[in-house]
């Protein structure tokens, strides 16, 4: 991925010559934030990827738009137009079903776009609830350190060793199954994911001089913590926050294929995956599995692929030492450039 | 002949932020058994040029000539170059710790490069490796060639550093800021230790350093580099006696003297250029107390300067004007407003 | 002979322009390992018992190589760590023994400068917000107010107050550190300790930042420590200098003394070991005194004179007896050296130097980094 080798040359850059550091001067603009979108508006991966996901919830805001301009609602049976005499579901194109239609007869695009509701409410819902969790507790955890952070450092490995299918089963077995509790489930299982690494990186910032600084002016701990250095945990937590959606919305899917999540027959992709897998119909007409597989795995490739992007944007150092962090990729690199060198060097 | 003899060489780094002009024509030679310094300021492009001669800036666009005894250092292909690099030119950078392998011994590592470049047989080369650390004054050489890097203090790691320099015998060791890291005792260890083993191997160095004090202490020539560009060139005597280019005289009256407390500090007004674009004058112009409108023409060229040989500078000012102004004239209140505004 | 070394400190003490006064403070840091439970198993003793005194007005230069304490030592002055024990008075007040509370007046009145000046400054912070936050954590004021008291702020340390909302990225070093020393001086602080504030800047930035930092002490009447391992930079800026190795002083005095006159076997290999460029004083140094090996670590320091394994001038003592912090005879009042074989006027420290070759170091990979 170019992508990738760019962070690598600028981190090397940066490291081999502490003069390119002089760079670094009085610019106008320089913002940090400003910096990581021009580095990610280069990245074509990730902007395809963003493209992709503001589609999807432009899609799912106005499914009930889209699904009228189609005519055809979610959960309606096209017995007579949806289904051939002999019960077989209607092929991609025909009668006015662009994906095909179920077994049932319901058209499986309007209920793909009708999923992609569920899985953006839970899967952003969720993680939305474990990031604030994730990031209070993470603060308070790795800014305090001590017993506290003994305790929430347990705490959170315990929720992450949790198998939390059997948890879910028994929660649902016991309140019966909803979207709320679902997200209330997901969230409880994934914030520790975002504490750890938001309790990291806290522990790291607690010695940054600035917090030293802070302290020396007699700044309270809350205002350290909230003012000092949680706008330094954004970047981490945007980050984290994109790659775990797409993990939340796999595990709703999950959730509801094995019907602990969203009840047929409201249309979610897990329960459509499902339902097209009870018989053997699929076989015949592969369509109605494949269109929701195909969702799925493109919405969690496109927040995996931005989630990346943005890492590299936002936090080049990480992404480099998550890839190579011997020399030989600086030598690679070096020798790439050197080859540049001598063309340069000969057309001169 | 010159053993290096660099012409107009221009670095540039094509980064995500935008492409970086690091240097932008620098030119300098060293003479076989001579140590250059070349003395900057952080972004005024000392170790860049050094590193993109020798093929180890990444990334980079390199144009000029480098000739190393004649060859173009600059079309060679890495391997010509990983050869030059092991034999004829070896490195020292400052943080000795990532220059070493952490997982392998001294010794084998010191070891190796013998072995790789000088075809010697591995009990040779390790033999040798015992005798370069007695001579670069590694106490024990013989019990402290089988530890890792880590095993070694700061100081110790850069003369394992220096051994390994040493170890094919090359005609030109790149010491780029190889004291910076360290404590001022050892610092001073290490300078005298690079001047005997200059001066028992009859090698040229070229020292990159921030610190006019260690140029003074170690260099014959010395380079002043600002803006990715030579200003002055010259023996040291004359560079810290009778500087003629602005740039060295206002690098040399910021310093504290040291020889006493002399009032107020004459700093150099203003802060140094941005390296996102290229300079088309002088680059020192805009800080520079006498500068003239033919500065913001074109870059001056070096010229002859002053009364020692090989005095050059890159300054319009006549030739002739050179030395530091009395400090009682620069110390006028036009002065007093330097401390505090910015361009 | 120690308790002429606290006979003085008890004259200054009742001096009432007595500004700080740092008595015998110890700072030692537990060394822990252990993945379940943490066990103590040894102390970097990073001050280990040190006294001065510092006058209103006066510029105390602190020097010593890594691993010396000296950082340490001000973040104890400036109570960002608690000592382990001694005592650091603030205009007579104990504040080692002070609440949360009860530190906020000493807070406004004691400030410090960073070395580092990205480190320092909270890069996801614009500069106008890092700027206010000395107001808006001690005084009640408006808005309008704290932005105007931000930008009058900002102009006198040589920064356009234009440039408030910019982030610390969009500044270059020298106007880092510009700011830094704004935050220091937003409340009108009495003392400021200035840790390494212009090691990390390039020489002809380190010449703005110095005379910003003595005409701010003209100006409001500041007293400073300022630590530096750059000699001729604390040689410019200091009344007395206090020389550190080890966790201990070693020499302390004014400043021409310490300079001119150094009696410490340490302080005077350290000054002859400073490269200089100034041609003058080149050709009027007597010698180059080259230390053998490196400082040892702090964990666990040499017995005796903690200096002895690489001193010169050492004899059978000087492993055995600490010798204290004391006056010498035919010293200036003031100058105090902790050695029993002080260097005489006129004495080549080269001469008495042991060994060409360095000793075994003392310990193996000993001390870098220790002093954070």
């Amino acid at each position: 991925m170019s992508l990738l080798r760019a962070a690598v040359e600028l981190e090397v850059i940066e490291e081999q010559n502490p003069d390119a550091k002089g760079t670094e001067q009085a610019y106008e603009g320089r913002t940090p934030w400003r910096l990581a979108w021009g580095r990610l508006k280069k990245d074509r991966v990730a902007m395809v990827s963003l493209g992709f996901i503001v589609l999807l919830f432009l899609v799912a805001i106005f499914a009930p738009l889209l699904t009228a301009l189609i005519g055809h609602g979610p959960n309606t049976q096209y017995t007579t137009s949806g289904l051939s005499l002999s019960g077989i579901p209607v092929a991609p194109g025909h009668n006015g079903f662009l994906l095909g239609t179920d077994d049932q007869g319901r058209d499986v695009l309007s209920r793909i776009i009708y999923g992609s509701r569920i899985s953006l409410e839970v899967g952003v819902g969720a993680t939305a609830v474990a990031l604030v969790l994730g990031l209070v507790m993470g603060l308070v955890s790795g800014y305090y350190g001590g017993w506290i952070d003994s305790i929430l450092a347990r705490f959170m490995d315990i929720l992450l060793s949790f198998p939390i299918l059997l948890f879910a089963i028994a929660i649902v077995a016991r309140f019966g199954p909803s979207l709320d509790l679902l997200i209330f489930v997901i969230a409880m299982f994934s914030w520790p994911y975002i504490g750890r690494l938001v309790r990291g990186q806290v522990i790291a910032l607690r010695e940054r001089e600035f917090v030293e600084a802070a302290r020396a002016l007699g700044s309270s701990d809350l205002r350290i913590m909230f003012i000092e250095i949680a706008p330094n945990l954004i970047a981490l937590a945007v980050i984290y926050a994109t790659l775990l959606i797409p993990i939340n919305i796999v595990t709703e899917a999950t959730l509801s294929f094995l019907g602990l999540g969203v009840l047929p027959p409201t249309a979610s992709w897990g329960n459509m995956i499902a339902e097209a897998q009870t018989g053997d119909l699929f076989t015949v007409a592969w369509w109605f599995l494949v269109f929701p597989c195909v969702a799925l795995v493109l919405t969690t490739l496109a927040f995996n692929l931005l989630g990346d992007g943005l890492r590299d944007a936002l936090d080049p150092r990480h992404g480099r030492s998550n890839i190579t962090p011997t020399k030989r990729v600086k030598r690679s690199a070096r020798s790439s450039g050197r080859e540049k060198d001598n063309s340069e060097g000969k057309r001169a | 002949m010159a053993l290096l003899d660099v012409r107009d060489l221009r670095v540039s780094f094509d980064t995500d932020d935008g492409t970086v002009y690091a240097v932008q024509g620098m030119s300098f030679s060293v003479e076989p058994g001579q140590t250059l310094g070349i003395v900057g300021e952080s972004g005024s492009g000392k170790s860049v040029s050094t590193q993109a001669i020798m093929g180890l800036a990444p990334g980079a666009t390199v144009t000029g000539e480098a000739l190393l005894e004649g060859a173009d250092l600059l079309t060679m292909s890495e391997d010509e170059l990983r050869h030059i690099r092991g034999r004829t030119v070896s490195l020292i950078f400052q943080d000795p710790l990532t220059s070493l392998h952490p997982l392998y011994r001294v010794g084998a590592q010191i070891a190796e490069v013998m072995e790789t470049h000088a075809q010697m047989n591995r009990k040779a080369a390790l033999e040798r490796a015992v005798e370069l650390l007695g001579l670069v004054g590694i106490p024990e050489p013989k019990k402290r060639v089988r530890d890792y890097p880590h095993q070694f203090s700061g100081g110790m790691r850069q003369r394992v550093m220096i051994a390994m320099a040493l170890a094919l015998e090359p005609k030109l060791i790149i010491a780029d800021e190889p004291t910076t890291a360290l404590d001022v005792t050892v610092q001073a260890q290490i300078l005298e230790l690079l001047g005997r083993m200059r001066k028992d191997f009859q090698t040229a160095v070229i020292l990159i350093t921030h610190d006019l004090g260690i140029v003074a202490d170690v260099a014959d020539d010395v380079v002043i580099m600002y803006g990715g560009r030579p200003m002055e060139r010259a023996d040291v005597r004359a560079a810290f006696i009778e500087p003629h280019h602005p740039y060295t005289q206002g690098l040399l009256q910021s310093i504290p003297s040291y020889s006493g407390r002399m009032g107020r500090l004459l700093p150099i007004k203003g802060y140094p250029p941005s390296l996102m674009r290229q300079i088309q004058a002088c680059p020192f112009a805009p800080r520079c107390p006498q500068a003239h409108d033919e500065c913001l023409v074109a870059p001056p060229p070096l010229k002859p300067v002053g009364t020692s040989p090989g005095h050059l500078s890159a300054c319009v000012l006549p030739s002739d004007a050179v030395g530091l102004p009395a400090h009682d004239a620069q110390a006028t209140p036009a002065e007093a407003a330097v401390g505090g505004v910015e361009p | 002979m120690s308790t002429s070394t606290q006979g003085d400190l008890a004259v200054d003490a009742t001096d009432a322009q007595v500004l700080l006064e740092v008595d015998d403070v110890v700072k030692h840091f537990p060394v822990r390992s252990g993945a379940l439970i943490d066990r103590t198993h040894a102390q970097v003793r990073a001050v280990d018992g040190v006294s001065f005194s510092l006058k209103v007005g006066e510029t105390l230069g602190l020097v010593g190589e890594s691993g010396c304490g000296k950082s340490t030592l001000a973040r104890l002055i400036t109570a960002l760590h608690p000592v382990t024990s001694g005592h650091v008075r603030f205009r007579g007040q104990d504040i080692t023994a002070l609440n949360r509370r009860q530190m906020r007046p000493i807070r406004k009145s004691v400030q410090m400068v960073f070395q580092d000046p990205y480190g320092s400054l909270n890069p996801r912070r614009r500069v106008g917000s890092i700027l206010s936050d000395p107001f808006s954590v001690h005084e009640k004021m408006s808005r309008a107010e704290v932005k105007r008291q931000v930008q009058e702020l900002m102009a006198r340390v040589g920064l356009s107050p234009e440039h408030f909302n910019r982030f610390p990225s969009e500044f270059s070093g020298g106007q880092r550190q510009r700011i830094g020393i704004a935050r220091a001086l937003a409340l009108r602080p009495d003392l400021i300790v200035c840790d390494e504030p212009v090691s990390a800047l390039d020489v002809s930035i380190q010449a703005q930042i110095i005379n910003l930092l003595e005409d701010l002490q003209d100006e409001f009447m500041l007293t400073y420590v300022f630590i530096a391992h750059d000699l001729s930079v604390v040689r410019h800026v200091s009344d007395r200098i206090a020389v550190m190795y080890l966790g201990k002083l070693v020499e302390t005095g004014p400043v021409e003394e310490i300079y001119s006159n150094s009696r410490h076997p340490y302080t005077a290999s350290l000054l002859s070991a400073v490269p200089v460029a100034d041609q003058a004083f080149r050709t009027a140094r007597r010698e180059r005194v080259i230390l053998t090996g490196d400082v040892p670590s702090p964990v666990n320091p040499p017995s005796g004179c903690r200096f002895h394994p690489r001193c010169p001038k050492a004899q059978a003592i000087c492993a055995t007896e600490e010798p204290p912090l004391e006056h010498k005879t035919g010293d200036p009042i003031g100058h105090l050296t902790a050695c029993h074989f002080p260097v005489n006027p006129g004495e080549t420290l080269a001469n008495a130097s042991r060994d060409a070759v360095p000793a075994p170091e003392a310990a193996v990979g000993a001390t870098e980094g220790v002093d954070q």
